[in-house]
């Protein structure tokens, strides 16, 4: 599992995220096709300041590399987001980025 | 030798620091809790073995944009929205060999406007169901019609 790409900003109380995380988000079939092993995100968690702000579980029906947008008003400027990501494996990364 | 077993020390602190509370946040793993859902190949099943028996309400108090017809099948853009409050949401399509693609669980006030990008095999309807947190369960149904199909098909 690659890098994740995140973008916050605030305005007036709530936080915008865009988030890109690089993945093949290949099936089963998918990946038999192309002859590689399935490899897809399981799970991304995202939180400010420790509290739970975005959670999505999901499949291999996702696009390649997901992009996810959302907007919360559970941080300001200067927080931390942070993003958990677990792939089929149970390989998890976390990646933080500053709101600005 | 004393000096590479502090270090060997540290990094293990350290590392437990960055796991812990990483295992605390996950409020519920769709995947390990409901697997039978992530089987299902028809959405009918998919939401049965998701949410339950209840029954289902169309109701436009849930919308999702997504295009009519969407070019590449290998990555729709879709945008859910809702003012209901919800605790977890679902998306089912019937193009690709299991139906279920994601699913939202959604923290208390949060601002319900998702947006993300799927991938279809072939035209179909695509649902998305709602639960609120006291059980009610909302749906939105749409067709997409796919011209190239994604997912390697």
């Amino acid at each position: 599992m690659g890098k994740a790409k995140i973008k916050a900003k605030e305005k007036k109380g709530v936080v915008k995220v865009k988030a890109m995380f690089t993945s093949l988000m290949a099936d089963k079939e998918e990946a038999t096709k192309k002859g590689i092993e399935a490899s897809y995100i399981k799970q991304i968690v995202a939180s400010i300041n420790g509290a739970v702000v975005y959670e999505i579980s999901m499949s291999g029906f996702m696009s390649e590399n997901p992009l996810l947008k959302f907007k919360t008003k559970g941080g300001k400027k200067g927080d931390k987001i942070e993003f958990v990501v677990t792939d089929n494996h149970g390989k998890s990364t976390t990646s933080k980025k500053k709101i600005k | 030798m004393d000096r590479r077993k502090f270090f060997k020390g540290v990094g293990l602190v350290a590392f437990a620091a960055i796991v812990a509370p990483t295992t605390e946040l996950k409020a519920v793993d769709f995947r390990a809790t409901k697997p039978e859902a992530w089987q299902a190949e028809k959405t009918a099943d998919g939401i049965k073995a998701l949410f339950g028996n209840g029954a289902v309400t169309q109701s436009d108090k849930i919308s999702f944009k997504a295009p009519k017809l969407a070019e590449n099948g290998g990555s729709i853009p879709i945008t859910i929205k809702s003012k209901l409050d919800l605790e977890t949401i679902a998306l089912f399509q019937d193009a690709n060999p299991r139906s279920l693609s994601c699913v939202f669980s959604v923290p208390k006030g949060a601002i319900i406007e998702y947006d993300f990008r799927i991938k279809m095999r072939q035209t179909a309807f695509v649902t998305v169901v709602g639960k609120t947190r006291d059980g009610k369960l909302y749906s939105a149904t749409k067709e997409i019609d796919v011209s190239i199909g994604g997912c390697g098909g």
